[in-house]
C-alpha cells in the first residue's frame, strides 16, 4: 500500500510524477447532466450524488414509461383514466427508492459526509418528483391526443381523460409525501413503496365506493385540500425523521 | 486533543451499547481492542457524526459536533471506514472514490490528484478502472480505505480495516497507518490484537460499553505477564485485562 516507483533518478519524485500521471489519465469527465446539475445544484458532490439516485436510473426510468404506456393504452381501450391512476403510485415507489439505507449501498458512509444527507434526499425526492411528474404528463397527453374525436370509440375516455390530465398532479404529490414519511420513519424503501402504493390503492378504491366513479381520487376536486394537507404533514414528517438529533453533545 | 469524550453513553432502547466513556486523542495511532458487542462500532460511529449519544460530551477537532455549522466542517476533515461499507457495483474504483471526495466538499480541481494519490497509497493503481463488482473482498476493503484517506483527514475512524486483508497487504496496512498518524489521529477499531501492536501507540479494550484498559500496546502485554491466556503476548494482556474486568 505504498507507492512501488520508487526508482529513477534521486532528484526526482516519480511517485509523484506518476500520481500526476495517474490523475489525469484516470480523470472522469462528467456529462452534460452532471455537469448542468451541477451548476444548478452548486454543488459537484450534490449534482453526482442525484445522478446516483437508484429510481433515476436508466433500468428504472424504462420500467416507469412501460407502465406509464401501458397505463395509456389501457386507458383508451378501457376509457377509464389509468394513467391518472398509475402515475401517483409509480411515483410513490420511485420517491421511496430514491435513498435510504437498504436502498443506497453506501448509505451510512454518506451519513459522515459533509453534503448532508438530508440534503441529498431533498434534492432526490424533488428529482424524482419532477421526472414521474414529466412522464405521467406525457402519457396522458399521449392517451389525451390519442383518444380525440378521430377515435370515436373512445370519445368519452378522451374526455374523461383530459379533466383528469392535470387532476393527478395534487394526489401523487400527497401519495409521494406519504411513501417519503413511510420510507425515512422505517428506514425502509421497501416499507414506503408499499405503504405510499397500498394508500393509493385504499383512496381509489374508496373513491370508487362513495362516488361510483372509478376515477374519483384525481377528478374530485373537493378531495384536493386533503391531499395538500396530506402532503404538507408528511413532508415535515420526513424531514423530522431525517433530522441529525442534538443528543447531548456539549 | 482532536477527540475529547467525557462519559459518553449511547443506548439503543433498552440496550446500552455504550456505557460512560471517557478518551482523549491527539494525533497518532489510537487502537479501540475489544470483543464482538464491546461498544467498538457504536463508539466510531457517533465519533463519524453518524449516530448522537444519548449523553455525555463528544468534541471532535476542537468543535461541537451537534451544531450544524461545525459538524459540517467536521466532517470536510474526517476520513471514516464503516465495519460494513456498501459499494455500487457499476462505479469503478476511482469513481467511488472521487463519488466520496466530492462529498467531503474537497475542491473539485484538486480532486483528481487527491484521488490518484489515495487510489495509489492502497496500491490499487493497477485496478483503477475496473468496476467495483469485479473486486475480490480484500481489494473492495482497500477501495474503502481509499475513501476514507482521500481528503487527507485530521481525523481517520477506521472499523475492522484489516478484515479481508491478506497478510502482506495487512503488513503495508499497518506501515500506511504508521503513516497518516504523524500527522492525524487514527482510531482503528479492531479484535486483531496483532494489528494494535504493530502500528498503534496508545490503546483502549473495550468490554460491556466500558473502556476497561488505556495505555500503551507494552503496558497492555505487561497485563498479561502472570495469568493471561492466549498465543502472543499482546494475547495474554488482552484476555487478562477481560478477565479482570469481568471478574
Amino acid at each position: 500500500m505504498n507507492g512501488l516507483r520508487d526508482d529513477g533518478p534521486p532528484d526526482v519524485d516519480l511517485s509523484r510524477v506518476w500520481t500526476s500521471v495517474a490523475a489525469q489519465v484516470w480523470r472522469r469527465r462528467p456529462g452534460w447532466l452532471e455537469r448542468t446539475a451541477t451548476r444548478l445544484l452548486r454543488s459537484p458532490g450534490l449534482a453526482r450524488a442525484l445522478l446516483t439516485t437508484p429510481s433515476l436510473l436508466l433500468p428504472w426510468l424504462i420500467a416507469s414509461i412501460v407502465v406509464l404506456a401501458a397505463g395509456a393504452a389501457a386507458t383508451l381501450n378501457s376509457g377509464q383514466p389509468m394513467v391518472a391512476l398509475l402515475a401517483p403510485a409509480v411515483a410513490a415507489a420511485a420517491i421511496a427508492y430514491s435513498y435510504g439505507p437498504g436502498i443506497d449501498p453506501a448509505w451510512e458512509l454518506s451519513c459522515s459526509m459533509a453534503v448532508s444527507d438530508r440534503m441529498v434526499l431533498l434534492v432526490r425526492a424533488l428529482a424524482v418528483f419532477a421526472v414521474n411528474a414529466a412522464f405521467g404528463l406525457a402519457a396522458s397527453a399521449v392517451s389525451a391526443a390519442l383518444g380525440s374525436p378521430a377515435h370515436s370509440a373512445t370519445a368519452a375516455a378522451s374526455g374523461a381523460a383530459a379533466a383528469v390530465t392535470f387532476g393527478w398532479l395534487i394526489p401523487m404529490t400527497a401519495v409521494c409525501g406519504f411513501a417519503l414519511a413511510v420510507a425515512t420513519l422505517a428506514r425502509s424503501a421497501n416499507a414506503g413503496a408499499a405503504a405510499g402504493v397500498a394508500a393509493w390503492l385504499i383512496t381509489v378504491l374508496s373513491g370508487r365506493v362513495a362516488s361510483g366513479h372509478f376515477a374519483a381520487a384525481v377528478t374530485d376536486t373537493v378531495l384536493f385540500l386533503p391531499y395538500l394537507a396530506i402532503g404538507a404533514v408528511c413532508a415535515a414528517v420526513a424531514l423530522f425523521a431525517t433530522r441529525i438529533p442534538r443528543g447531548t453533545y456539549r | 486533543m482532536n477527540v475529547e469524550i467525557a462519559d459518553l453513553t449511547r443506548r439503543f432502547g433498552r440496550n446500552q451499547a455504550v456505557a460512560g466513556v471517557d478518551l482523549q486523542a491527539g494525533p497518532g495511532v489510537f487502537g479501540l481492542l475489544g470483543p464482538n458487542g464491546a461498544g467498538k462500532t457504536t463508539l466510531l460511529r457517533m465519533m463519524a457524526t453518524v449516530i448522537p449519544p444519548t449523553a455525555g460530551r463528544l468534541r471532535l477537532l476542537d468543535r461541537d459536533p451537534g451544531a450544524y455549522g461545525p459538524r459540517r466542517e467536521i466532517r470536510r476533515r474526517l476520513g471514516y471506514l464503516p465495519q460494513n461499507l456498501g459499494y455500487y457495483p457499476g462505479f469503478t474504483v476511482v469513481e467511488f472514490v472521487e463519488y466520496f471526495a466530492l462529498l467531503k466538499e474537497m475542491p473539485a480541481a484538486r480532486v483528481p490528484a487527491a484521488v490518484a494519490a489515495a487510489v495509489e497509497r492502497v496500491d490499487l493503481g493497477g485496478r483503477a478502472r475496473a468496476k467495483l463488482r469485479t473486486l475480490s473482498g480484500g481489494m473492495l476493503r482497500r477501495v474503502g480505505i481509499a475513501q476514507a484517506i482521500v481528503n487527507e483527514p485530521e481525523l481517520l475512524l477506521l472499523d475492522e480495516p484489516t478484515a479481508g486483508l491478506d497478510p502482506e497487504q495487512r503488513v503495508a496496512f499497518r506501515a500506511l497507518l504508521r503513516d497518516l498518524g504523524q500527522r492525524a489521529t487514527v482510531v482503528v477499531s479492531t479484535h486483531l490484537v496483532e494489528d494494535v501492536g504493530a502500528a498503534c501507540s496508545e490503546v483502549a479494550l473495550m468490554d460491556a460499553g466500558k473502556i476497561v484498559f488505556q495505555g500503551t500496546p507494552a503496558e497492555l502485554t505487561a497485563r498479561g505477564t502472570e495469568q493471561g491466556t492466549g498465543d502472543a503476548p499482546l494475547e495474554r494482556g488482552y484476555t487478562a485485562v477481560l478477565a479482570a474486568a469481568r471478574s
